[in-house]
Order: C-alpha cells, then sequence, then structure tokens
C-alpha cells in the first residue's frame, strides 16, 4: 500500500476503507474457513495459505498476483551504495540491547542487524527468520523449531540452539531484561539437537510467532551473541550489538550516530543490497527538513516527522512520502475514580451503567470527540478516527464498522444531552479538568481541548510535562485526563491484552490498590473474552472474539479512543524501498537500494 | 565544586519522574524495575547514595549511565568533550574577530555613523535567538545554497575539512551574538578609558594616536573584557546546547539536557561537575590573565 505523491486526505482513506470493505466475515466465503492449525505452521505458508490470510486482510492487490512485481523486482535491484538516514524526534539511540530497548525508533535499527525465530512481513504475518520451518502440537503448546545451518553471527561465532536458549535464560531473568515478562508464558525451551529446539507453552497462545518470536518489536527472543556479550560487556553490547541480521554495527556513539555495514555471510546472499547505512538522530523539526532537502539525508526513519514537514516534503518532487497505517492507537483516558466520570464498576450491562452520572460523562466526552476534525488540525490529515484499541494496519482483525456501531461515535448534540443529564446543562459548573500529556503532544492536547470546549462548552486545562513524570502520573493514576497510547502493535495481544485488561501491564500498575481495584478499566467480560482470543488457534475464531472485546471496551469507554497513527516514510527519490520491506512501524533496509 | 555536586545530587532525586519506571513502562514490569533500582542502589536512603556518590567520585568514578546501554559516566563526557570543545573555541575566535575591530571602531568613531551602524548590527546580534539563526542558517546555506552540510559532527582525525565544514555554521550561530556582547563591552571600556586623566597626559605628551589607542588604551580597557570573555568562554563549553541540538551535534550541553530528560542521575552529576570545573579553571585563567595585562595585578 505504498502512496507516492498522492492526496493524502482523499486516495489514501479512500484506497485503505476499500481494502478493508474486501475483508468477509466468517463464513464459507471467508477466505479463511476451514484453515487450521497445521496450515499455519511455518516457515513459509503455502501460497495457498497465504493468498488466504491476505485476502482476508483485505490486502491483496494487483502487485502482489502479477509476476515481475512487488518482491521479484526488488530482488532484481542493484547491489552496493551508502545510504544516509536521520533518525528523527531523538537525540540518541540509548540503547540496541533488546534486553535494554524500550522505544519503537530502537527496534526499527535493530531489526536490521539482529534475527529471530521468526520476522513478521508487512502483512504482520509472522514468517521464518532464523527458525527454517516449526510443527505446532494439537494442543498448542509445544513448538519445534528447526533452525537454520551455516548461519554465523557477525563475529563469527556460529549460531546453534544454544543460543536460543541463552536468550531465553538471559530474558526470562528480570535482573538482566526488562521484556521478562513477554515471554512469562514459556515454561522451558528445550534443545533437541545443535539446530532444533523445542519451546513448550504453559498455555497456548496466538500471538506467540508474532509477539513473542519477533525479531524487532518481540526483543525476549531476539538472539543475542553469547560470545559477543561476554567479549563486549554489557554496556559496548548495549551500543554495538552483535547479531546474525542483514547489517552488522561498525560504530555508535551515542548522540553521534550509528553505522552499518552490510553482513557479507547473511544467510540469504541476496541481502542487503546496500554496502553502507549511516544513521544520524536529529531531535528538531527544521534541521531534519533541511538534512533531507540538502541531500544530506536520504531517508528519514525514527519517530514519524511532524506532521507540517509532510505537507511540505509532499511538494518537493525530489522527496517520496511513504505512508501506511501504523500499528498503535492513541486516547484520551479519563480517571474512572475521580468525579466527574466516578465509575467504580464497569461489570454492569451498558444500560444499567447509562444511569450513573459518571458514565454519561465518560459517553459524553467520547461522544464529543470530533475525531476528522481532530486529525485535520492536530494530525494535518494523518490519521485514522479510533474507536478500539485494534488498528487497521492488523487488517484481518480490524473490524471497520466500529466507528458506525460503538456508542463513542461522534454526535455532540447526543454528547451535550448526556452532559445535561449529568447534571451540568451546557456545561455549566462542570469542573475544570486537566489533560495531562507529555510536550511532544502538546498540539495535539490543544486541539482535544478546543473540540471539547466547542461542543461541550467545558474547560480543559493543559496539564504539559515531562515523559517520566507522565508515565508516573498515569501508572500511579494520578491525573483527570491522560492523552497517551500504545504503539508497535503488530498483534491484538499488544493492543488488548496489555491495555484493556483488569490485569494489563498499564492498567495502574503503580496505583493505590487499597483505594482503587482497578485502574482506569476493568470487565470481567472483556477480561473473559481477551483471555480467550490469546488460546484461540483458529484465526477466525480469535478474530470474533478479539472484535467482541474491542467492542466492549469501546462500548464502556475504557477510554474515548481517539486515533490510529499513520506510518509515514520520508525518502529521496534515488532511494527504492520496496513493498515488501514496508512493514509499518519499522524500516526495514535489507532490500533497500540506491540509485 | 563540592557545593555544586552535592546540591545537583539533592536537587535531582526532589524532581518528580522516576527513571527506572520510565524504562520499563513499556514492559510493564515492575520486578524488572525493581531490580534495576537494586542493581543502582536506588533503593537506599538519599543519604547512603550519597555517601556513596562523593567516595566514588573522590577515586575519580564518575560511574555509569543508569538509562539504556550503562555506559560509563567518563566515557559519555569525554566523546562530547572534542566537540564541545571544537564548538567552543571556533566560536570563541569568531566572537574575538568580530568584536575587537568592531569594538575599537565603535569607540573611536563615537556618535559617528559608523559607530551607530555598528552599534545596530550589535544589538541585531545580541536580539537573535541562537536557534532561529541557527534555523536561518541552515535554511539558506545547506537546504537553499547546498554549500555546507546541515547537520552531524565529523572528528578532526577524519579530516580538517570534513571537521571544519560541519562546524561553520554552528560557529556563526552561536558566535555571532557573543562577538555582539564583546563588542558592546569594548566599546564602553574603550570609552571610559579614553576619558580618563593618564590618556589626556600621553596626548598632550604627542604620541601618535595609533600607539596611544594600541599600547595604552586598549590593554587597559582590557580588564572588564577579559572578564565577560572568560564568562563567555564557560558559557560557551556548556551552554550551547539549543545550537547543539539544531545541528545534531552531541556536547555537553546536550549530554546534560538528555541526561535531565532521562532523569540520568550519573550523567547529570557527572556532567554538571565537568562543567563547574570548566567554569572554575575558566575563571583561574582569567585571573592569571590579568597579571599579563595589567602587570600592577599580583597576587601574593
Amino acid at each position: 500500500m505504498i502512496r507516492k505523491k498522492q492526496d493524502r486526505h482523499g486516495i489514501v482513506r479512500e484506497s485503505i476503507e476499500g481494502d478493508l470493505a474486501q475483508a468477509n466475515d466468517f463464513d464459507r466465503r471467508d477466505p479463511l474457513f476451514g484453515l487450521s492449525h497445521q496450515d499455519l505452521c511455518g516457515p513459509q505458508l503455502e501460497r495457498r495459505t497465504v493468498l488466504r490470510l491476505l485476502a482476508a486482510a483485505g490486502t491483496l492487490s494487483a502487485s502482489h498476483l502479477v509476476p515481475g512485481m512487488g518482491i521479484r523486482s526488488a530482488a532484481a535491484a542493484k547491489m552496493g551504495g551508502h545510504l544516509r538516514c536521520a533518525w528523527a524526534g531523538t537525540a540518541e539511540i540509548v540503547t540496541l540491547d533488546p534486553a535494554r530497548m524500550n522505544q519503537v525508533l530502537q527496534f526499527q535499527i535493530t531489526s536490521n542487524i539482529l534475527s529471530g525465530l521468526t520476522h513478521i512481513d508487512a502483512n504482520l504475518v509472522a514468517q521464518g527468520d532464523l527458525a527454517k520451518d516449526w510443527t505446532v502440537s494439537p494442543d498448542g503448546k509445544e513448538w519445534i523449531f528447526n533452525l537454520r545451518e551455516g548461519v554465523k553471527f557477525h563475529n563469527g561465532d556460529a549460531f546453534t540452539a544454544d543460543d536460543v536458549l541463552f536468550t531465553y535464560q538471559r530474558s526470562s531473568d528480570p535482573k538482566k531484561s526488562i521484556h521478562s515478562r513477554v515471554i512469562s508464558n514459556v515454561a522451558d525451551v528445550i534443545k533437541l539437537d545443535a539446530h532444533k529446539v523445542k519451546i513448550v507453552l504453559k498455555a497456548p497462545q496466538a500471538s506467540f510467532l508474532v509477539k513473542t518470536l519477533e525479531r524487532s518489536s518481540g526483543r525476549a527472543m531476539t538472539i543475542v551473541s553469547r560470545g559477543a556479550l561476554e567479549s563486549l560487556g554489557k554496556s559496548q553490547y548495549g551500543l554495538t550489538p552483535v547479531g546474525t541480521g542483514p547489517f552488522r554495527i561498525t560504530f555508535h556513539e551515542l548522540g553521534q550516530g550509528v553505522v552499518l555495514e552490510r553482513n557479507e555471510d547473511y544467510y540469504d546472499p541476496a541481502r542487503p543490497k546496500l554496502d553502507k547505512v549511516t544513521i544520524t538522530p536529529i531531535t528538531d523539526p527544521e534541521p531534519l527538513a533541511a538534512a533531507i532537502e540538502a541531500g544530506d539525508v536520504q531517508l528519514i526513519g525514527g519517530n514519524t516527522p511532524a506532521s507540517e514537514l509532510v505537507d511540505r516534503f509532499e511538494t518537493n518532487s525530489d522527496l517520496v512520502v511513504n505512508s501506511v497505517s501504523d500499528p498503535g492507537f492513541q486516547a484520551v483516558w479519563m480517571n474512572p475514580w475521580r468525579q466527574p466520570f466516578e465509575v467504580t464498576d464497569f461489570n454492569k450491562p451498558v444500560d444499567q451503567l447509562m444511569k450513573q452520572n459518571g458514565f454519561k460523562v465518560r459517553l459524553a466526552l467520547a461522544k464529543a470527540l470530533d475525531r476528522e476534525r481532530f486529525i485535520k488540525r492536530a494530525l494535518f490529515g494523518r490519521g485514522f478516527p479510533a474507536y478500539g484499541s485494534i488498528n487497521p494496519a492488523m487488517g484481518f482483525f480490524f473490524d471497520k464498522d466500529l466507528g458506525e456501531n460503538s456508542p463513542q461515535r461522534y454526535e455532540p448534540e447526543v454528547a451535550k444531552k448526556l452532559l445535561a443529564e449529568a447534571g451540568y446543562p451546557d456545561g455549566k459548573d462542570f469542573p475544570k479538568l486537566r489533560l495531562l500529556h507529555n510536550p511532544a503532544n502538546r498540539r495535539r492536547a490543544q486541539v482535544v481541548a478546543g473540540i471539547l470546549k466547542r461542543n461541550l462548552n467545558i474547560e480543559i486545562e493543559l496539564d504539559t510535562k515531562d515523559g517520566p513524570v507522565v508515565l508516573q502520573d498515569y501508572l500511579q493514576m494520578n491525573f483527570d485526563l491522560a492523552l497517551l497510547g500504545s504503539g508497535g502493535d503488530f498483534d491484538p495481544d499488544d493492543a488488548i491484552v496489555d491495555w484493556m485488561q483488569t490485569e494489563s501491564k498499564f492498567n495502574g500498575l503503580k496505583r493505590d490498590k487499597d483505594k482503587m481495584a482497578f485502574g482506569y478499566f476493568s470487565d470481567k467480560r472483556a477480561d473473559e473474552l481477551i483471555d480467550q482470543q490469546r488460546l484461540a488457534t483458529d484465526p477466525a475464531k480469535r478474530k470474533a472474539l478479539v472484535q467482541e472485546a474491542n467492542a466492549i471496551t469501546s462500548a464502556k469507554v475504557a477510554c474515548a479512543f481517539l486515533y490510529h497513527p499513520m506510518s509515514i516514510l520520508v525518502y529521496h527519490k534515488t532511494v527504492d524501498y520496496p513493498a515488501v520491506s514496508r512493514i509499518p512501524g519499522l524500516v526495514e533496509l535489507d532490500r533497500v537500494t540506491i540509485s | 565544586m563540592w557545593a555544586v555536586a552535592t546540591l545537583v545530587f539533592f536537587m535531582l532525586r526532589a524532581v518528580p519522574g522516576d527513571p527506572m519506571l520510565a524504562m520499563v513502562f513499556d514492559t510493564g514490569d515492575p520486578a524488572a524495575a525493581d531490580e534495576m533500582r537494586r542493581d543502582f542502589g536506588l533503593d537506599q536512603p538519599v543519604y547512603v547514595q550519597y555517601v556513596k556518590y562523593f567516595l566514588q567520585v573522590m577515586q575519580g568514578n564518575l560511574g555509569t549511565s543508569i538509562y539504556g546501554s550503562r555506559v560509563p559516566v567518563s566515557r559519555i563526557v569525554a566523546e562530547a568533550f572534542p566537540r564541545t570543545m571544537s564548538l567552543a573555541v571556533l566560536s570563541f575566535l569568531l566572537a574575538t574577530l568580530i568584536a575587537v575591530p568592531a569594538g575599537l571602531i565603535s569607540a573611536l568613531k563615537k556618535h559617528t555613523p559608523i559607530d551607530h551602524g555598528v552599534t545596530l548590527v550589535a544589538f541585531i546580534g545580541l536580539s537573535m535567538p541562537d536557534f532561529w539563526l541557527a534555523i536561518l542558517l541552515i535554511i539558506v546555506f545547506a537546504a537553499q545554497l547546498n554549500w555546507l552540510p546541515a547537520v552531524g559532527y565529523v572528528p578532526l582525525a577524519q579530516g580538517f575539512w570534513p571537521w571544519f565544514s560541519h562546524l561553520i555554521l554552528p560557529t556563526i550561530a552561536i558566535g555571532t551574538p557573543f562577538a555582539a556582547i564583546i563588542a558592546r563591552m569594548i566599546r564602553s571600556s574603550m570609552l571610559e578609558v579614553l576619558k580618563s586623566d593618564f590618556m589626556r597626559v600621553s596626548r598632550s605628551k604627542g604620541l601618535l594616536e595609533k600607539r596611544l589607542l594600541l599600547v595604552h588604551a586598549f590593554p587597559n580597557a582590557l580588564i572588564p573584557v577579559v572578564t565577560v570573555m572568560g564568562i563567555a568562554l564557560a558559557l560557551l563549553m556548556a551552554g550551547t546546547v539549543v545550537v547543539e541540538n539544531v545541528f545534531a551535534i552531541k556536547g555537553l550541553g546536550r549530554v546534560l539536557i538528555q541526561g535531565i530528560l532521562n532523569r540520568d542521575y550519573p550523567v547529570v552529576q557527572g556532567a554538571i561537575l565537568v562543567v563547574s570545573a570548566i567554569f572554575v579553571f575558566s575563571n583561574l585563567l582569567v585571573d592569571a590573565l590579568y597579571t599579563v595585562i595589567d602587570p600592577r595585578i599580583r597576587y601574593d
């Protein structure tokens, strides 16, 4: 879904909605009908299975079907060259050690250096990376992976099953890794031979291939080199990690940049195409724009550039703006333990919740959020209205009708009425609320406050705080309203498991548990559905469970869902960025060429 | 320096925002945060942390960064220092090269159109925010004319021109306001000296105007100017964070700001210690220079 120099407001959105419209429900005509777990065993899904998944995700296009286009054209491209990149919105790449990484812009880089057993493709489907193929037991608990043979780490060490075991042992130890919780469902990793491992799960996990074993966002099972860790030490390994990926790091100075060079021993001799990649972190928008306009850099990775810059880039005939839906969501969170939107039990049916003033206020705020206006004003048209946590990039799992069916749909008159019923006619006597946000979100917070003032006549005071303070206040439930959300959500688990369950990791993690039974939301039915979808290995069944849970969180106003962002890559027209590498949120450089 | 280090140590811990929580927010694993807190001794009482920190510093150990890769602070500072030094020295030279002739001419041509012109330019230089000038320079010389690189830094070891070309624009952005300050200082100091009795006597003795100005007036006018220049040099070593950000050069200022944003206590403490050392030594240098400029000044 590459867009080059197209009208962002019209064509992109129409096209994506058109794609989604082609997705089928679960019936005999559904492309997924009858797919078994055996069909989903790796490394490469059968062509028939892939086509059915793509059709179900609504992402089949002429380029996938016509010989000579898409993947093939990228493979035929020329080799060599030095690509200079800017990494936007960051002053330094603080770490590249998978055990310590906590930002998308970090694993955008490591995805080019390190490998996992699997890696997602442009349709967010897991494909074999260091795993050559795999089988799964009928109960979904035992996974046997055949590993690629002859693979070498950048330091010359051979990759074997021992490295998988070492990575697991390191990542499962909270003293060594911040991602130990990601693999908490793994009961054991057993070496069967030098190139075969068995991973035993405590319970079946539908997201296992996409969330746990994935090489970029997964991180817990991103394979690390024991030899390199021991010889380099933790600090240096964090700067120049050694992996088996298409590029190796030859230089990294904090704040100055990272240099990658072609890994001559990469298991796919056709990749990478480039000889060298230089990555320079640039914080400020204007120098970033000048750097790419002057040709100092040829590609912008890292955080999505400021929306106003993207407008400018689109008018520059030397540049390509490549936009796809980004895997994430942003929302306005309402503290249910504070007036005027106090709701201390979400388990009641919606019609009973509607009798509570606190719930009426929550719904009024959610309904008053004119998402189209927000996207136009705050994002310069680059985003999609959100009514749930499942994002359009997930294609297959995304509920395209939620915007119409959710009680959160934009209805300003109904919102006013709800607010009046809650005791605040025309916003009268409504308490002045504070909207917590970090400095990067200030413009968005201003637009939200403006829309609520316009539609409900209520005053929202902006509460701008440093990132660490925002996180602390959010996790302690120390806010009225908060503006933040999730990124790098490649699997439904990244959204609904991480955010929408009573025990979700963001759900008031540091709250006073004696005073607050949960953080921002808790619903038993949603919890059950989310648990069930985690275990569902049948994609269609999982989709139904995910969508039902998503609809509940939307209907019961877990938060006022605001927008799904867009993943925007900007590069010079001399850069050929093939569609197969355009994985939302990532910057995959192994197939990129430069003329 | 001890007072500064102590003040920074306690102030940092009073600032809201838990660095460990920020690191594990993505994973939501409180166990990992607790482990890290223990690992860095942040679970101990503040006074215990302070004593440990103090003993560490006395042994020349600035600790390791607690955010990200846990790189030793001394390494972070050592990497940033040459960048800051390059930028500060070049900016200082540029400021001096502009300020000395401008200040002298302005003083000698007092209340003439030349003086007004220099004063106007100086005020413009002073009034321009450095980040604004920096962005303007990037747009004109990098984006439009394509003469110079827009961002980044290349070490001197990789060649003089690559190093110098990357520093031209930031040097102009930083040096211009300082040139304006120093030029104004030289002008007022020179005017003061030119009015003094010894200048009248010297002039009545029939000394050549050129000798009068350069040998008698200018050295006497330098004492306050050198004081300002000393402070300016120290400020340049740590106070160029905005321009460093614009040009993506990680100098000491940027290390400091990034440390504060990340709540990376050891980095902030280490960088502040280095910056305060720079201030102390630049003041010492200025004091020593006084004795060279004015032989009457002696420190017994």
